[in-house]
Formats: structure tokens, C-alpha cells, sequence
């Protein structure tokens, strides 16, 4: 596991490239990902299309006929010396209310016995962390976020579900997810969030960003389902600290 | 009266498409858009559309639609045995059709993929600045599903515009084994020179679990080094990642925005459309090509594309 002295440009095909940093997950690598997709963006680098953040890569879109391979590789390079964090705008801090247990987070009795833990201590750990957001994908919305306590580090299923609710709150090696979508899923599920991290039918379909700070704040059944009724009706909005734009 | 396209029968799997949404795959949503884009383009084209209107694309069975005003209509794609009023039409030109023609696209006879272009476009509201279906996310098109019975759709406008056509030597055929350029990369350094050497010798069968998320493949053994988990990376549009069996699999128009899997290669844009023209049990090869070289391929099919109408 290193952070590289030089960065790696790697092709993907005729439209895009892969700027990699290094071959581990470290929240300073990723910052730089962060920052150099900040940059790439506000300085509108002419030909550069979309792009994809993860946690030590930037999947870069370009369209060749504005801009070459070896050119657009020469800016990058350049554009790194002033890829630092404190480039990027100021963080947000979402706050997720959070069932954990029973029928909403199914797994988390599993997963304590696992763990060697009582299930409400499992909880109360994974709750009082503070998480931070890789990166947001694989399917619409759904958040790559470690901060766990060490202590909940967990080997991930051995067999996989095949339907994951959306809104689960799993946890799986170092790594905290929340499923997006229906989906397969070889993370524990400790708990629910009746907060809509994808809502198709929003003007912004998406609620966490890379680079988001994300706090569970841990709730009963009978609030679950009344925060769960707010976002049917589209009146709940969960608490976000700093600046409320997104970017 | 408005204009509408009344769905009689939609086929197992027809959306309305258009050229996508790129920009949100950092958020993990995927473009979307035509599985070919070059026969969507061309179809658009034919009838004098923008290359921005929106279509219909369908799965190896097409649609029955009826048309409520007279407009053009041109259908590009997989060879469809299409049928105005139970009449034999061609693919591939601008057809004049009117208010209570039924047109039908039937089975494929080739090809997977076949497009529907109507003169004005498809007029569903846009989501995220498109008109693309991305049916796993419910998003785009109408509703976000797969067209059905019943489903009427707005038209836009047409103007004065006059039917084209094909140039009759640059009607695709589908029914071969095509041979797709790929860049190596990004992974390809976690391959065997075995591995890709196999990769490049195919050929490559395409299996039944295909969809609009990723082509599933059957062929040599691909080896890997050590192993085909990688740290999670963005996953470009074409990318061939190759899992535990060996085995690859492309990823396409609704692909996963991020992965964990090693990726060999990614197949050029240009020939992306290509693949999704390959019918379960159909075969394909693979070609290495430089960046360089994938570039004046690319120039090459757009000056094609641009010279394909008379």
C-alpha cells in the first residue's frame, strides 16, 4: 500500500483516462482526488467532460477531438501541485436519524455476536461516529464512507443478500454504506434511515456528495415511521450543517 | 388535437431514449442513452430531427405504435421487418406516415437493438436536463419504466423537413462476428501476457444475462496475477472487467458507476453500439489499438457518419 511520488494516467478507451494516486484508502489521497476534480471543474478545462471520483482514482471524460491524450495528461499533471484540500469548498456535515435493530436493521444481533458485542453497544458505537463520504456511486446515491470504531471492523457476508431495502445502514470490513436502491448486498445491516439518499422524482435526486461528513442519530420505531410518513408527503428535510449548496 | 404515439404493444423491453445525461456518474447515475448511438443518430437524422430529440429503442421485439397526425418516421437498428398498416416498409430512410397508420416493428431478424425516430422527437418531460430511461434507477422517459399497452406518448412539433435515406452501402449488417478496437487499460497491468494475449485471440460469445447494464461474455480464460479485486475506480462506458471466472463483461449505457473488479481494456466508443448489436449466442473478437490509434478511428467514423445520408 503507497501513496505514489508521481501520479499514474492510465487510458480507459478513446474518451477517457484514469488519474490514479496510489494504490490505498486514506482520506489525504482522496481529498486530492477531491480537490483535483474541484479544480478540473472551475478552471473548465476545455474537452474535459464528465468525471468520477473514487477513493484514490479520477475517472476523467475528454473528448479528443478538443483535447489530446498527452495534453490533457500534461494539464493534469500540472493541476496536481495545487490539488490540496483546503481548495475544496467547506465541508457539510448531513445528519441521518437512524433505526438501528429489529425488523430495520435485521442483521445487527448477527453482527454483535460477531463482533463479541451486545447489539445496543454495536449501536451506540456505530452511532457516535463521525463518517466521512469517499465517494458517492455504484448505484444512484449511495455513500463510500469509513469512520467507524475500530472495534466494528467485520469481515463482510460470506453470502450475499440478493434484495437489500434502500436505506439500510450496513457496515462491512472498515467500511459503513448505505444502499440507495433495492440491490444485492454483502454488507451487515444494522439499521434503517427513512431518509431518501436517492428520490428519482426530486429535482435533485442525489443527498450526499464526496467529501460530506455523515452523524446517525439513532431513533425509535414509532419515529422511524413518522419521519417516514414526512418523506412520503415531501416535507422532511434531514439537518445539514455548513453550506447547504451543494457542489 | 395533440400529437401522440399510442403504444398498441410494447415489445418486452422498448424505452424512449436520447443522447443521455452525462454528468451525474459522480453521484452514481449512470448517461444512459442508445446501446448504439450511431443507429439512433442516423435514425434521428433520416427523419431531419436534432440529434437531441427523442426516440424509442427496442429489444429484439419491437413495438406496435399508431400515430395520431401525419409526421416522418424512420427506423434504424436491428432488422425489424417493420410494417406500416401490415405493409412491408423499409429501415434505414424517412417514411411518411399518418394519422391512424399503425407501424410495427417485428422480431429481429439481426440484431438486438432497434430504433424508432419520429419527426418532432418524444416530448416526456426531461429529468436531469434528458429524456433517457434508466429503468433501475426509475428515471427519465415515462415514469422511468419500460413502455407498455396503453402508454401514449406526447410528440413535438414537426417542421417542413424532407425524408432522407441510407446510403444503401452503409446499411449495417449485424449478423457477423465484429471485430471491436480496445484500448488495454486501466488494469491491464494485473493480467498475465496469457491473459490478454487471450483476450485478444476470442473469440467471445454473448451470453443471455445481457442487458443494458453490461454484455456478459463466454470465451478463453482471461488470467489475472493475483487475484481480481481492485481498490473501487470509476467504470468508463465499454470497459471490460474481468471477474473471478476469467470470464468479461462490458459495461454499458446503465452501468454501475463504480466497481471493485479489474478492468482489461475498454472497447472504443466508436464500436461500443457494435456489441449491443450481438445476439445471445452471437461472437465477437477483440482488437488491441493504441490511444493514438483509436483516435483517427474515431475522426474516421464521424466523418463516416457524417457522409452516411443522402
Amino acid at each position: 500500500m503507497t501513496i505514489w511520488s508521481e501520479p499514474r494516467f492510465l487510458p480507459c478507451g478513446d474518451r477517457a483516462l484514469s488519474v490514479e494516486l496510489g494504490d490505498e484508502i486514506t482520506r489525504d489521497i482522496n481529498a486530492r482526488i477531491l480537490a483535483l476534480e474541484y479544480l478540473i471543474h472551475q478552471k473548465r478545462l476545455p474537452g474535459v467532460g464528465e468525471t468520477v471520483p473514487s477513493y484514490r482514482a479520477l475517472l476523467v471524460y475528454y473528448d479528443p477531438l478538443v483535447v489530446g491524450y498527452a495534453e490533457l495528461t500534461a494539464t493534469l499533471g500540472g493541476l496536481l501541485a495545487e490539488a490540496r484540500p483546503e481548495v475544496l469548498p467547506p465541508v457539510r456535515t448531513v445528519e441521518l436519524p437512524c433505526g438501528y435493530g429489529g425488523e430495520l436493521g435485521f442483521e445487527l444481533e448477527a453482527a454483535a455476536a460477531k463482533l463479541g458485542l451486545a447489539p445496543d453497544e454495536v449501536a451506540r458505537q456505530h452511532a457516535g461516529a463521525d463518517y466521512y463520504v469517499y465517494f458517492v456511486g455504484f448505484t444512484p446515491g449511495l455513500p463510500y464512507m469509513t469512520g467507524m470504531p475500530e472495534r466494528l471492523t467485520i469481515p463482510r457476508l460470506t453470502n450475499p443478500r440478493l434484495k437489500t431495502p434502500p436505506g439500510s445502514v450496513s457496515i462491512g470490513g472498515v467500511q459503513c454504506c448505505i444502499y440507495s436502491v433495492e440491490s444485492p448486498g454483502g454488507f451487515w445491516v444494522l439499521g434503517r434511515t427513512p431518509v431518501r439518499l436517492y428520490d428519482p422524482t426530486a429535482p435533485d435526486p442525489i443527498l450526499l456528495r464526496a467529501g460530506d461528513h455523515v452523524r446517525f442519530r439513532p431513533i425509535d420505531r414509532a419515529e422511524y415511521d413518522a419521519i417516514a410518513a414526512e418523506v412520503d408527503a415531501g416535507r422532511y428535510a434531514p439537518r445539514i450543517a455548513g453550506p447547504a449548496t451543494t457542489r | 388535437m395533440m400529437s401522440e404515439l399510442l403504444v398498441q404493444d410494447a415489445g418486452p423491453l422498448t424505452t424512449i431514449q436520447d443522447l443521455g445525461r452525462p454528468g451525474h456518474l459522480r453521484v452514481g447515475i449512470p448517461a444512459s442513452g442508445p446501446m448504439d448511438r450511431e443507429a439512433f443518430l442516423l435514425a434521428n437524422r433520416l427523419v431531419g430531427n436534432p440529434d437531441t430529440a427523442a426516440g424509442l429503442e427496442c429489444t429484439l421485439i419491437g413495438p406496435r405504435v399508431e400515430f395520431t397526425d401525419e409526421r416522418l418516421v424512420a427506423i434504424a437498428g436491428a432488422d425489424t421487418a417493420p410494417t406500416v398498416n401490415g405493409a412491408p416498409v423499409p429501415a434505414w430512410q424517412g417514411l411518411r406516415v399518418h394519422a391512424g397508420d399503425v407501424l410495427r416493428l417485428g422480431p429481429a431478424r439481426s440484431g438486438v437493438r432497434g430504433y424508432l425516430a419520429i419527426a418532432g422527437g418524444i416530448e416526456t418531460p426531461p429529468v436531469l436536463g434528458s429524456r433517457a430511461t434508466y429503468v433501475r434507477g426509475r428515471l427519465g422517459g415515462l415514469e422511468g419504466r419500460a413502455l407498455r399497452k396503453g402508454d401514449r406518448l406526447p410528440l413535438g412539433p414537426v417542421g417542413a423537413a424532407r425524408p432522407h435515406r441510407l446510403h444503401p452501402d452503409r446499411v449495417p449488417a449485424y449478423g457477423g462476428e465484429p471485430e471491436l478496437a480496445v484500448v488495454l487499460g486501466p488494469q491491464d497491468d494485473r493480467f498475465t501476457p496469457r491473459g490478454i494475449a487471450a483476450l485478444f485471440e476470442g473469440p467471445y460469445e454473448m451470453l443471455p444475462q445481457s442487458d443494458r447494464m453490461g454484455a456478459r461474455l463466454k470465451g478463453p480464460f482471461i488470467e489475472h496475477t493475483r487475484g481480481h479485486d481492485i481498490i473501487s475506480d470509476g467504470v468508463p462506458l465499454g470497459a471490460i472487467q474481468v471477474i473471478g471466472e476469467g470470464q468479461p463483461i462490458v459495461l454499458l449505457a446503465d452501468r454501475q458507476s463504480t466497481g471493485g473488479y479489474t478492468k482489461i481494456g475498454t472497447i472504443c466508443s466508436f464500436h461500443v453500439g457494435r456489441i449491443a448489436q450481438v445476439k445471445p449466442g452471437g461472437r465477437l473478437h477483440f482488437r488491441r489499438v493504441t490511444v493514438a490509434e483509436a483516435h483517427a478511428m474515431l475522426r474516421q467514423s464521424l466523418r463516416a457518419l457524417d457522409g452516411a445520408i443522402e
